[in-house]
């Protein structure tokens, strides 16, 4: 993947260092009749930008008009529909019907490069399959140009395969979804929407032979909020890295509310009854009052003996006391929770930990090649004698540093978000 | 200045003019095939055993840390259904023939060489489009140098002589401009023409089954194939491996090649 494309890429699924996104997509205006949510588009993107969406997916005039609602990196990735088809109007669909189509038709609209040019970080696409060899083969033909097109841009690129017509069956959609999620990627998808195949095997094993990151999409509006939620859940536990939901957000009396749910279970580990409920968010960050520090080095001596069995002293504490009292007082480095390791990893072997929120490593993608430690501004990641980097874990939610510390400059302080 | 030669030399070994294609371009059409769901895993191991790997433009990016002894890629730039059997989930209705990528998107993607495919024996408007693609991908190729391969598909219900129709295949692709065919094997006396036609342009086998492999190579190779084209469609995962062996041992002879 190119750099350009890469940037985009982390920009819609690595906001939170997790590699996971939370879409919403609201361009359904392009290819349905007029429903509320079409009508009343722009208080439901600002309702599930303030849930803390990761990305929207919008129609190329939405993009435009709604441009202002994007305010950089603070807020979601824009994602385009870059074209245009006519399913939801067919004969048995499922919404009234005020023109109603006969054949299946899909045209493509708008080029990677303008899409670039409205900001777009992903465009996304349908292959059909099931509908006529001659659709499958149009699709085929759009997907390929858009690949070479987002290729040459730089722009990710979401291939959203879709089971629909008369040679789709109960008993084959499952085998056509994965069908279509590999002829996406061997077409050079760079990530998937797709729906859920029903049960968590099936998804897994479509996950795997995809191989590029999956966003399962919500289809048809439950009144039930609880089948949503349920329906991602299982989905992120087969290996899905995040949704694109549609009418489930957009349609909802409370599209905000169901967001930040998503986002919880996505981003914070949380089980479908704790995003139900709505918990605070239970994470800690670590918070210093440098004129409290005598320099007794309790909080080094606590740190080692926590993460090292039976051992005692100061080498290969998480955190370092600097500096004598007087003039310039004492400094005390910790990890401030910033991410620069995370943003820096090439292999992605950090993570937050999604039940303690602090900085995890994964060793079995580490390849100890330093560059956590080297981009650490406080300079509290260290190396073992293997070479492999230890970081602060926030001794899973309960510090030892703070909680031995006799004079209160170490504490644990509350966090809102998993950037401290 | 023409750079076909230096990509064509890539899976083409100059020591003996020979080549090993592996094509796993298949998921394309049949999605995940059997022992290749993870494809740049599976790949890996088999890519020091062959010259030239083919796969799909998208497959073309995840196969990373090729090394000199590793095979070239050659990319797939064209996409049938007419590859689906009647068991297949989606059996085929009507064939379709897709253009997907091109010369300079090849090049994008990396590829030392493309390859469409050529039908033959459906209806007459995917024979023209399959003509139609050779000429445009090869003046476009020859603007980028960028070498295409033509693999002859005489799979339609209106092939009526096979050896003859593979012979009219490879005239298609030779006068539509490809710099290589591959082919079914058509029996000696025909293979004996289309090498005459070819010239110097470089033949490659596709053996039909691993039980005939051995045999058609031989043939093949003793009457001036370049190498033989290995499709797992046919041939099956699960045999792969000692296929290739065997069948690197009859391309590239010599001991001393142990690698390219």
């Amino acid at each position: 993947m190119g750099s350009g494309k890469q940037a985009r890429f982390d920009r819609l699924f690595n906001r939170h260092g997790d590699g996971r996104a939370v879409c919403v997509a609201a361009d359904h205006g392009y290819m349905s009749d007029v429903t509320p949510n079409v009508v009343r588009l722009r208080p439901i993107v600002e309702a599930v930008i303030r849930g803390g969406v990761d990305g929207i997916l919008l129609s190329p005039g939405q993009a435009m008009r709604l441009a202002d609602l994007f305010p950089g990196r603070e807020g979601p990735a824009l994602i385009i529909r870059a074209d245009w088809m006519n399913m939801p109007r067919l004969g048995t669909s499922n919404v009234a019907n005020a023109v109603p189509q006969r054949l299946l038709y899909q045209q493509k609209v708008i080029r990677a490069e303008e899409a670039l040019a409205l900001g777009a970080s992903a465009i996304t696409i349908y292959l059909f399959l099931g509908y006529s060899d001659a659709v499958e083969a149009t699709g085929v033909e759009v997907c390929a140009r858009f690949v070479a097109e987002c290729r040459r841009a730089g722009l990710p690129c979401i291939i959203e395969p879709i089971a629909y017509g008369r040679r789709v069956t109960g008993a084959n959609i499952v085998e056509l979804l994965t069908l279509g999620a590999r002829m996406a990627v061997e077409l050079g998808a760079d990530a998937l929407k797709i729906p859920y195949t029903g049960d968590v095997e099936t998804f897994r094993r479509l996950c795997e032979v995809a191989g590029v990151p999956v966003l399962v999409l919500g289809g048809a509006r439950s009144d039930n909020e609880r089948d949503a939620l349920e329906l991602f859940a299982e989905a992120l536990e087969a290996g899905a890295r995040g949704c694109l939901m549609g009418r489930n957000v957009t349609k909802s009396p409370d599209p905000e509310r169901i967001v930040a749910q998503l986002c919880a279970i996505a981003h914070r580990g949380w089980t479908v009854d704790q995003a139900l409920r709505g918990e605070v968010w239970p994470f800690v960050r670590l918070k210093a009052h440098a004129a409290q520090c005598t320099g007794c080095l309790l909080c080094q001596t606590a740190c080692v003996a926590a993460h090292e069995a039976g051992a005692y002293g100061v080498t290969g504490a998480r955190l370092r006391i600097e500096g004598d009292s007087f003039p310039r007082g004492r400094r005390i480095l910790f990890c401030t929770l910033c991410g620069k390791c995370l943003a820096a990893c090439p292999t992605g072997a950090l993570r937050w930990h999604p039940a303690s929120g602090a900085v995890e490593l994964l060793r079995e993608r580490c390849d100890r090649c330093g560059a956590c430690v080297e981009v650490c501004p406080t300079g509290v990641i260290g190396r073992d004698g293997e070479g492999w980097p230890f970081v602060c874990d926030l001794c899973q939610g309960e510090p030892e540093c703070a909680g031995i510390c006799p004079t209160g400059a170490l504490e644990v302080a509350p966090r809102r978000s998993p950037f401290a | 200045m023409d750079g076909k030669p230096y990509r064509l030399r890539e899976f083409i070994s100059p020591r003996d003019g020979r080549s090993l294609i592996l094509d796993l371009s298949a998921g394309l059409a049949l999605g995940p095939l059997p022992g290749f769901e993870r494809f740049p895993e599976a790949v890996a191991p088999l890519l020091p055993h062959v010259d030239g790997l083919v796969c799909s433009p998208g497959q073309a990016g995840r196969v990373r840390a090729r090394s000199q002894k590793d095979a070239a890629l050659l990319v797939r730039a064209s996409w049938t259904n007419a590859l689906r059997g009647p068991d297949f989930v989606l059996p085929l209705e009507t064939v379709r023939y897709i253009p997907i990528l091109s010369a300079q998107e090849g090049l994008d993607v990396g590829a030392c060489a493309l390859v469409l495919d050529f039908l033959l024996g459906y209806e007459e408007e995917i024979e023209g489009s399959c003509l139609s693609a050779t000429v445009q991908l090869a003046l476009e190729g020859n603007r980028l140098s960028m070498p295409v391969l033509v693999q002859v598909r005489p799979s339609g219900p209106r092939v009526a002589l096979r050896d003859r129709a593979i012979a009219l295949g490879v005239s298609y692709a030779l006068e539509g401009g490809a710099d290589g065919v591959a082919l079914p094997w058509p029996g000696q006396r025909t293979f004996a023409d289309v090498v005459a036609m070819a010239g110097d342009r470089p033949l490659w086998i596709v053996p039909a089954s691993p039980e005939q492999a051995g045999a058609e190579a031989a043939e093949a190779l003793a009457q001036g194939a370049c190498g033989i084209w290995l499709d797992p469609v046919y041939v099956g995962a699960a045999a792969l491996e000692g296929l290739l062996f065997a069948l690197r041992a009859q391309v590239h002879p010599e001991p001393s090649e142990a690698g390219r």
